[in-house]
């Protein structure tokens, strides 16, 4: 190896010399090492320098001399007498020790000076040994793209770069050669068989389960809102209440799974904290999305709405208000119209009954009664001219003396023709007959009852008389009174809730019993439950059977109309929900396929109630009109509806002290 | 377009001006109209009075403008227009007002006396100056209906029905103002609302709730053969049987009339018309409405059937009509049910109207949209309404008061 000599302190010519340095240094370094130094021996005054070369010193191990000088001398061996111990006494008194070294060349030992100890650590480090060398020198490009005025290298160019090159052209004429004698071909061609195929070429692309079809999409992510902005609108950013609030919900029932917050710029906007977890849970939706296909039909939703007819097909239904009966000063609890529907009874709170000529609003008839009228009943066999009204306690039975003589006659004296059976029957209900003006007035017997009397129903021959006491958890909430015998029975010996109306059903010997959320239908020859209507709503005020027997509705207090068909289910049929307030009458009309509800928001929506022969034919309901008229009063609108029984007319009796006839 | 071409032409000789036309002002009034003849029949005579005229554009009575009503009838106005024009309908002139004690159900007049039936069971008899004369007492209901049968010089029979069952024949001596019952016509089941006298004025019939029309006679019956202990058990006179009962109306009978001395006439509540023999006492005809029937009239003169229903219309029928219900017109301007009408029994196209919303009005059926006047002057429901051969209108209604009009319209025009 040849490193470059430093400058030389001494006038003899410097010389490149090689030796093998073996140093031990005192810092306990122990290395072995092959330099090649030109060293300057100052501390010789004479230079004996060893001419032999770069040869294997061994040679002249068996020698006594080592060498020869320049004047072809020997240069013999130095006396080295020194043991072990005067080594090691040398190693310790010697403080030069360690940059002493044993010059093989020359058989004497050297003292390093300072400046070689220097390079020889320089020399370990892998430094350059000369210290002002500048390894970093910036670098002259000499062969740049740069063109310069001057080229570096002034040589023409070479011939061949400009001949055909004669190797090229007989390798070229060999190739050709080759290929005339078909030894190989060229452009092989490429393989037509393709490497990969379509997996689904031969798919029927009408197929109902078709690839394209089958295609379930990833569940969308929902798009950020204003609240993700860095800057939202202040009414997305919460409040400190909010935030409170937010910070102790639960995190699955957070609505928002962040704080929104607001930042001057979109620089200041931090990293998003969440984002690995977010990705995460996105990662999750995609792996756990369920992978079903969900069939979905494509339905216009149009087709879903049921093609009910217009109302205008569905008439006769009452339009318009057109009669007015004024008289009662306060609210009229109950209606009810005369079979032949020439007369109308209504029952105030300001204890009267009133009889009314339906087509010229005459008041007929007043008869004061002993308290407030809750409940009206014209019988409605037309061969009996009775009325039940039922005030308090009380139920009176009242011959109004109104249409056919003959009749009235008749009922006068079916009950005065009852005779006392022979052994009396204790019975719950008090069966009087008044007298004096109360006679005169046409009161015929009075019924007194152990509680308070809500609701009076006839059945349709007239004989029997319900009387509903409400009254949750007694025993004696229903009571059917026998006219003619003048009996009364309590058909029930344990009610459930409390009763809040009943009726008779038309055609059949069933007994419907309404309490707040069922009706039930009992068997009243088998003396059975038959049926349990759950209404689905909180507190039924009404009911009504249609003449046909086959269907129930039921207004509640929560504003709505439950349409049954007892063929049906014992669930509704149909919800109403038009009214806005409790309802608190419902009514079918006999012949005409509608039905009323009266309500407290002081409308009567009257509804096309369309019951079919054929079983397999769902009642058709159309709401067709809603009536207004009645004042609200107290809160209270519509209280009673009643139809009337040949024409497409309905009654309504209201808290504004009126009846209402709309035709 | 702003003038159109008219020429004008009347049946009144009084009035007749040059068969020439004129073109007129498109927007012009009736009074620009008026005005206009007025100008034309003082051009040829001096001595012509002021007279309101009424015109009519192919048979219908001009309301508004001529442009408006020429484009609303359809009718071209690139020819000549023909306007018929009339001396204008003066107004009914209100005469008296007379009181009850009750609503006043039905009312009938003839040229000498009023009789009225009361909602307090009595019917009254009153002068046409408004003077009460007797008080027919002895139904114990409700009179709904009334009816003069004849009078012979100063005694007259007349009918009152009742709200309970009865049709009561009554005597009425004018002289010494003295009325006896003479028949109690019983037989009805419901109360009997409405009554006919038949034009031979011999039979009459009624009509009642419990659906059947009933055909009495009005004849007087010898009573000397009579025992006299069952005269004084009825007190009414002697009962009275139907000579005939009609039964085919499926609901109540709200008016009945005789067209002549042979066809009955009867609406009904079951929302129809029908036309009866009263010869064999078989149905002829059946018209058929959509709503309850109130009340009928029949003209003579013009041979339709006008009726008022449980809506606001007044229907005019055309009762020779055998393909069932045939509506002719409706007349609209009522706002409650209408119950009662009247034809005219001097004019061929005039009739009135009562109705619950407190109106009596008087129309032309060649104005159908609009009535030629609104006699307002019920405070309560119009229950009933006459219109007498002189020319008096009738009204009587649930504010107890009975109102008279003297109408003259009708003589000016028929001496026309």
């Amino acid at each position: 190896s040849v490193g470059r000599g430093g400058a030389c302190t001494t006038s003899a010519p410097s010389l490149h010399i090689t030796f093998s340095l073996s140093l031990s240094l005192s810092l306990s370094l122990s290395l072995s090492l092959s330099l090649s130094l030109s060293l300057s021996l100052a501390f010789c005054s004479q230079d004996i320098r060893n001419t032999v070369g770069n040869i294997p010193m061994e040679w002249y191990k068996d020698y006594p001399h080592i060498g020869y000088d320049l004047d072809g001398k020997k240069i013999f061996k130095p006396i080295r007498n020194k043991d072990e111990l005067d080594e090691f006494l040398d190693k310790m008194e010697n403080p030069d020790y360690w940059r002493t070294i044993h010059d093989k060349m020359t058989g004497t030992d050297v003292c390093l000076s300072d400046e070689q100890v220097d390079l020889v650590h320089r020399l370990q480090q892998g430094k350059f040994g000369d210290v002002n060398f500048n390894e970093y020198e910036p670098a002259i490009d000499f062969f740049s793209n740069e063109v310069m005025i001057h080229p570096v290298t002034n040589r023409p160019a070479d011939k061949r770069s400009f001949i055909p090159s004669l190797i090229e052209k007989e390798k070229v004429g060999k190739l050709v050669h080759a290929i005339k004698m078909g030894w190989i071909k060229p452009r092989r061609p490429k393989e037509t068989a393709p490497q990969y195929y379509d997996l689904w070429a031969k798919e029927d692309p009408n197929a109902i389960l078709g690839r394209h079809k089958m295609h379930i999409p990833a569940p969308k992510m929902r798009l950020p809102g204003h609240e993700e902005s860095y800057n939202p609108p202040p009414e997305y950013l919460l409040t400190d209440e909010e935030r409170q609030v937010w910070e102790q919900q639960d995190p699955d029932e957070r609505k928002l799974s962040f704080l929104p917050q607001k930042y001057l710029s979109l620089r200041a906007v931090p990293a998003f904290s969440r984002f690995i977890q977010e990705r995460f849970e996105r990662c999750l939706d995609l792996y756990l999305c369920p992978r079903q296909r969900k069939m979905r039909v494509n339905v216009n939703p149009e087709d879903l709405i049921p093609k009910l007819p217009r109302p205008r097909d569905l008439q006769p239904f009452p339009t318009l208000q057109s009669l007015v009966y004024h008289g009662h000063s306060s609210l009229i609890r109950s209606i009810s119209i005369s079979p032949s529907g020439q007369w109308l009874v209504s029952g105030s709170d300001d204890c009267t009954v009133r009889f009314w000529e339906v087509c010229t609003t005459r008041c007929l008839k007043t008869m004061e009664v002993g308290g407030p009228v809750k409940s009206v009943a014209w019988n409605p066999a037309p061969s009996i001219s009775l009325v039940a009204v039922s005030y308090g306690e009380n139920v009176i039975l009242v011959n109004p003396g109104l249409g056919d003589r003959l009749i009235c006659s008749a009922t006068d004296q079916l009950i005065s023709s009852y005779e006392e059976p022979e052994e009396v029957k204790d019975q719950q209900v008090q069966w009087a007959v008044p007298e004096g003006k109360a006679q005169e007035q046409g009161q015929r017997l009075i019924l007194t009852h152990p509680k308070a009397v809500k609701q009076v129903s006839w059945h349709g021959r007239g004989d029997y008389l319900a009387c509903v006491m409400p009254d949750d958890g007694s025993s004696l909430q229903v009571v059917i009174h026998q006219v003619s015998r003048r009996r009364t029975q309590n058909p029930f010996h344990r009610n459930k809730g409390a009763v809040q109306c009943v009726s008779f059903h038309p055609s059949r010997p069933y007994f419907l019993v309404a309490t707040q959320r069922y009706v039930r239908v009992y068997n009243l020859i088998k003396q059975e439950l038959t049926k349990k209507l759950m209404a689905n709503c909180k507190w039924i005020s009404s009911m009504a059977v249609h003449p046909g027997g086959d269907n129930v509705i039921c207004g509640s207090y929560d504003c709505r109309l439950a349409w049954f068909d007892l063929d049906l289910s014992t669930k509704p049929y149909k919800v109403l929900r038009h009214h806005k307030k409790a309802l608190r009458g419902v009514a079918y009309h006999k012949h005409y396929p509608l039905f009323a509800s009266g309500s407290d928001d002081g409308t009567v929506i009257v509804c096309h109630g369309m019951v079919y022969n054929d079983l397999l034919q769902n009642p058709l309901i159309v709401p067709v009109k809603v009536l207004k008229g009645h004042i609200i009063t107290h809160d209270l609108g519509v209280l009673d509806v009643a139809f009337h029984p040949t024409q497409p007319w309905v009654f309504s009796s209201g808290a504004d002290g009126t009846v209402r006839l709309f035709t | 377009m702003s003038q159109l071409q008219a020429r004008f032409f009347t049946d009144n000789k009084k009035y007749v001006i040059d068969d020439v036309p004129f073109s007129i002002p498109a927007v012009s009034e009736i009074t620009d109209l008026s005005n206009v003849i007025n100008k034309l029949l003082e051009g040829k005579n001096g001595d012509h009075k002021h007279v309101e005229f009424d015109f009519l554009v192919q048979g219908q009575f001009l309301r508004s403008s001529l442009a408006t009503h020429l484009e609303t009838e359809n009718i071209s106005t690139e020819e000549v227009v023909e306007i018929e024009y009339v001396e204008k309908y003066t107004a009914p002139q209100p005469e008296e007002c007379i009181m009850h004690d009750d609503w006043i159900s039905s009312v009938e007049a003839d040229s000498e006396w009023i009789l009225t039936g009361s909602y307090d069971k009595t019917a009254r008899i009153w002068s046409l100056e408004g003077k009460a004369v007797a008080t027919v007492a002895g139904h114990t209901d409700v009179v709904k209906g009334v009816a003069w049968v004849k009078r012979d010089g100063l005694s007259s029979l007349l009918l009152t029905a009742s709200l309970d069952q009865t049709v009561l024949l009554w005597e009425w001596s004018s002289e010494r103002n003295k009325l006896r019952a003479r028949h109690c016509c019983r037989g009805h089941a419901g109360s009997v609302d409405t009554i006919s006298v038949d034009p031979t004025r011999s039979k009459f019939c009624s009509g009642s709730w419990d659906k059947m029309l009933k055909i009495w006679s009005a004849e007087m019956s010898e009573e000397s053969n009579r025992p006299r202990k069952k005269q004084k058990t009825e007190q009414l006179g002697p009962t009275r049987t139907p000579l005939m009962t009609l039964s085919g109306h499926t609901e109540a009978v709200s008016s009945v009339l005789w067209m002549d001395t042979e066809e009955l006439c009867s609406a009904s509540w079951d929302h129809t018309i029908r036309l009866w023999d009263a010869e064999t006492g078989s149905q002829k005809n059946m018209l058929t409405g959509s709503k309850v029937f109130n009340c009928i009239s029949y003209s003579p003169l013009c041979h339709r059937l006008a009726t008022g229903s449980t809506d606001r219309h007044v229907r005019l029928w055309d009762p020779r009509s055998k393909d069932g219900s045939l509506v002719l017109l409706s007349l609209t301007s009522h706002t409650g049910w209408v119950t009662a009408v009247r034809w005219s029994p001097s004019h061929e196209q005039q009739l009135i109207s009562g109705s619950l919303d407190n109106l009596v009005k008087l129309w032309d059926t060649r104005s159908c949209k609009a009535p030629l006047y609104d006699l307002a002057a019920h405070e309560d429901k119009v229950l009933c309404a006459d219109w007498t051969d002189c020319g008096l209108i009738l009204s009587g209604g649930a504010d107890n008061k009975l109102y008279t009009y003297r109408y003259s319209a009708c003589l000016s025009d028929a001496g026309a």
